[in-house]
């Protein structure tokens, strides 16, 4: 009866309720982390552009520090394997082309993601 | 019924003044708004949670949280171990216990600051500097909170004590099976004060740690502030992180704490 009466007390509920929230979080953050991310570049006609170089920035508050880049297969298609970050920066460039910078935040540091909104090419200015 | 209605309006006005600047907090906590733009925004313009996320990652967060937490529950252990023998000492009969008492409310009048350096010294003497048990040595022990327990003690009938007496129990098993159970909102309201002034310490803290590993979370807040000025939306966030456990442990403890404190108030 008094453990009970201990058990249902919100001073167990909420720490208990809080403990398993953030187990659940470790876990699929746990599974969701390698670090990859996948996206399309494309030109301003909105072709897919085959060979162009994608840079992957780390970006905070302070400082941007380029830490990969990869360049684009025949389909227009990029993959990085190991973002180590929850804050980057995109930008696709070929040629005398380049997107603008695409900012992305994630969940957690190196959350596997794929970017829905192609890297649009456009000439420099 | 006229006049209670009048009474709840203004109970209503008051508390949305008061929880205004709570509801700005958290505006711009999950916006990225500028704090002082104008005309400001009532409601939050395209929120978002990213900023949290920011402050995690930006700043060793988990390792402040985790020494926020560690020494705010030896504060709260410190406290309602000592607190409690003290609180219950002060029941009982002895030589000087007005003076003692009187010496005790009058410490209550010196400020922290008064006393920080000799803090330091002895906290140094006993080698306990940059430790845990450091940082939360000065709020093992709070006069106020002596006083609730003595409050809470000083409302149990004498004659249960003296009935304890004569069943053989020692002084201290009468504070452990007799006063303490009867004493849940005193001792609700010792760990809901304790935990928020352990919690939100800025001064000795930021005294007695040398390195960044034990730093807490106030200290933490005044770091981010210092290199990360510009960023509103991240330090806002910051704030409703420090917040958001202390707030916790006082909602879940409220209406025990609302007792405590109002504990003798009634007596007699």
């Amino acid at each position: 009866m008094r453990w009970r009466r201990i058990l249902l007390s919100r001073f167990f509920i909420v720490p208990a309720v809080l403990l398993l929230g953030t187990g659940a979080w470790n876990v699929y953050v746990d599974l969701h982390a390698h670090g990859l991310l996948e996206g399309s570049v494309i030109d301003a006609a909105g072709k897919p552009v085959a060979g162009a170089t994608v840079i992957l920035s780390v970006h905070d508050f302070v400082t941007q520090v380029e830490k990969a880049r990869t360049r684009t297969d025949a389909a227009g298609r990029f993959r990085f394997d190991d973002n180590p970050s929850h804050l980057i920066q995109l930008q696709a460039q070929d040629g005398t082309e380049a997107s603008p910078r695409v900012t992305i935040r994630l969940w957690f540091r190196g959350q596997d993601r794929v970017v829905t909104e192609p890297l649009r090419l456009a000439p420099n200015a | 019924m006229r006049k209670l209605w009048w009474r709840h309006a203004a109970l209503i006005v008051i508390s949305i003044i008061m929880l205004a600047p709570f509801y700005w907090l958290l505006k711009t906590a999950i916006t990225s708004e500028n704090i002082y733009e104008y005309p400001p925004h009532l409601l939050p313009v395209r929120p978002q949670l990213f900023n949290f996320v920011d402050v995690w990652y930006l700043i060793p967060f988990p390792r402040y949280l985790f020494n926020s937490i560690v020494v705010s529950l030896i504060a709260v252990a410190g406290n309602l171990v000592l607190n409690a023998m003290a609180g219950f000492a002060l029941t009982l009969p002895f030589v000087g216990r007005r003076s003692v008492i009187v010496l005790l409310l009058s410490c209550t009048l010196i400020p922290f600051q008064a006393t920080i350096i000799p803090a330091y010294l002895i906290t140094a003497h006993l080698g306990l500097l940059d430790s845990y048990l450091g940082l939360a040595l000065p709020l093992l022990s709070t006069i106020v909170c002596i006083f609730i327990f003595k409050a809470s003690f000083d409302a149990v009938p004498r004659s249960l004590i003296d009935a304890a007496r004569i069943d053989g129990l020692g002084e201290m098993r009468i504070l452990l099976r007799v006063m303490l159970p009867l004493s849940t909102p005193a001792i609700a309201t010792n760990i809901v004060l304790s935990f928020i002034w352990s919690w939100n310490n800025f001064l000795w803290p930021l005294i007695i740690t040398r390195s960044q590993d034990m730093q807490t979370l106030p200290l933490g807040l005044a770091r981010f502030l210092s290199y990360m000025e510009d960023t509103t939306g991240a330090l806002y966030a910051f704030v409703v992180m420090v917040l958001a456990p202390g707030l916790l442990v006082f909602l879940m403890a409220q209406s025990a704490f609302m007792r405590g404190l109002t504990t003798g108030a009634t007596k007699g």
